[in-house]
């Protein structure tokens, strides 16, 4: 699974998983080093999708959306 | 039953036949109702009953009213909806007067006898939206939404709903219950009759088609059955069901249960609810969690390099006393074949001059002409033995080049190699650096 496909969801119990493993004390030295390198990219990844719903309510209207993309759509439409 | 009672007179005077005994009259009034035609009667439901084998239910309108009465199984076999029969139902019913004679411990009752029943109005609609339902269920489309898989967090939230509706104001607190602020589109469309379904359509089409938009609320408050039939619109039901986007849908109230109820993702009682549904991580917590997760990785991370560190000084120890040991050997045989090479040197030399030494003594002990012959000769391989003296070399003014630890150094090549040398002239050694 790439990153772009990686759901919130599926990053965050990735993440917990990590945890899990690094708490239990089981992982050797470089299964650690892995574990924390993974979890900090998992950990950004969260923020940043955390952040994307944190910037402030963008409220759009449909009809005005879908006026301006016709606007910018019409020679497309024209052109058999 | 006791028996025939006895016939009393008759009342003095009248021209009436009779009298009959009452039981006789009642199943001979039984029989002329039941020959009259069947037909087809139409009013309002009112008082629905239903007791152990039969259901009871008056049929009224301005003008009068008529008491029926239906068997249960046949009733039942009509299929239809719980509570339809409700108050004011309109219903066309089939039958035929009735009467039930009684006797003496049971009363009598005059019914119309309910052999085929059709719910018509708005009953009608909740007998079609039953049927609906029906096929809908068995065509498997209340499926499909429930599998589509919900973001936790979406980035866009589409919704539906009125625009002037209190469901608006409701949706907006749910999200910011959960500390959502992220992207809605909203689409406003009438919510209120059966007219708005086409509207309701499209506006669910055209979200959908919007790429970013990564779930659906559909919201309006409470209404009137009619008001809420715009939600059962097959055509909107079916767009639902196979819309790429979860919808979660917040229409009617528990009792009066619309149909994109049961096609939608969800079936959210308010829009509060609806919002939460879209929504379902709490956005703070789930910010607090991701930094303690932080914190935690920070500790093991810190942790695992001041392990590495450790085991890297543990790792490093061992070879570096392995080779510091071979290193000292290795010095100490460099040492000893130095001291050696010189000694044979040395030992060479003397071995030289004690030749010479004879031969000059062999020389001299020589007589007469060839004696004097031999002598010179003896003499000339005297004087070349030490013009191969090393140090009459350096007396000539050659010098030796030697690495500084007494190994010869003989071409260009090694001395830029070494850069250091040293230059051991007839009387002395000196230090010299290669520069080029």
């Amino acid at each position: 699974m790439s990153d772009d496909e990686l759901t919130y969801e599926a990053a965050t119990a990735r993440l917990e998983e990590i945890i899990r493993r690094l708490d239990s004390g089981e992982a050797g030295l470089r299964e650690t080093l892995d574990l924390v390198t993974e979890g900090r990219t998992l950990v950004e990844r969260c923020a940043a999708e955390l952040d994307a719903v944190s910037r402030g309510l963008e409220e759009l209207r449909l009809d005005e959306l879908v006026a301006r993309l016709e606007q910018q759509t019409p020679d497309a439409q024209e052109t058999p | 039953m006791t028996g025939e009672p006895a016939r009393p007179e008759g009342i003095a005077g009248s021209e009436l036949p009779g009298p009959y005994p009452v039981g006789a009259y009642a199943r001979g009034m039984r029989d002329f109702l039941r020959a009259r035609p069947r037909v087809q009667v139409f009013g309002e439901v009112w008082n629905f009953k239903i007791a152990r084998t039969r259901a009871f239910f008056e049929l009224r309108d301005a003008d009068g009213a008529l008491q029926c009465g239906m068997w249960r199984d046949r009733l039942e076999a009509l299929g239809l909806p719980d509570g339809v029969l409700a108050d004011g139902t309109q219903v066309v019913v089939g039958g035929g007067p009735d009467y039930y004679p009684g006797s003496r411990t049971a009363s009598p009752g005059f019914s119309f006898d309910v052999t085929a029943l059709r719910v018509a109005g708005e009953g009608d609609l909740l007998v079609q939206l039953a049927e609906l339902r029906r096929r809908l269920d068995a065509e498997g489309l209340f499926a499909p939404q429930k599998l589509l898989p919900r973001p936790t967090l979406p980035r866009t939230i589409g919704v539906v709903t009125g625009e002037s509706g209190k469901a608006r104001d409701d949706v907006l607190a749910g999200l910011r219950r959960r500390g959502w602020a992220g992207r809605l589109v909203w689409a406003f469309a009438p919510v209120q009759d059966r007219r708005a379904a086409p509207a309701i359509t499209r506006a669910l089409q055209d979200l959908a088609a919007i790429e970013e938009v990564d779930v659906v609320i559909v919201a309006r408050g409470g209404g009137s059955l009619a008001d809420l039939f715009a939600f059962c619109d097959e055509t909107l039901c079916r767009t639902v069901a196979l819309l790429r986007v979860p919808v979660i849908a917040s229409v009617g109230h528990h009792t009066d249960r619309t149909l994109i109820d049961d096609v939608a993702a969800v079936s959210a009682s308010t829009p509060t609810h609806a919002a939460e549904a879209a929504v379902p991580l709490d956005v703070a917590a789930a910010r607090a969690r991701t930094r303690t997760s932080a914190t935690r990785l920070a500790w093991h991370g810190r942790r695992a390099v001041v392990e590495r560190a450790r085991h890297l000084a543990r790792m490093g120890r061992v070879p570096g006393e392995h080779v510091a040991r071979n290193r000292r050997a290795l010095h100490q045989q460099l040492r000893e074949l130095r001291a050696a090479a010189t000694r044979r040197g040395v030992r060479e030399r003397e071995v030289t001059a004690t030749r010479a030494e004879v031969l000059r003594r062999k020389a001299s002990a020589g007589a007469g002409a060839e004696a004097d012959a031999q002598r010179r000769a003896l003499e000339g391989l005297g004087l070349a033995l030490e013009a191969h003296d090393p140090r009459r070399v350096l007396d000539r003014g050659y010098a030796i080049v030697d690495d500084r630890e007494g190994g010869l150094v003989t071409s260009a090549a090694r001395a830029r190699e070494l850069g250091a040398l040293r230059v051991t002239f007839a009387d002395a050694s000196v230090d010299a650096r290669i520069e080029e």
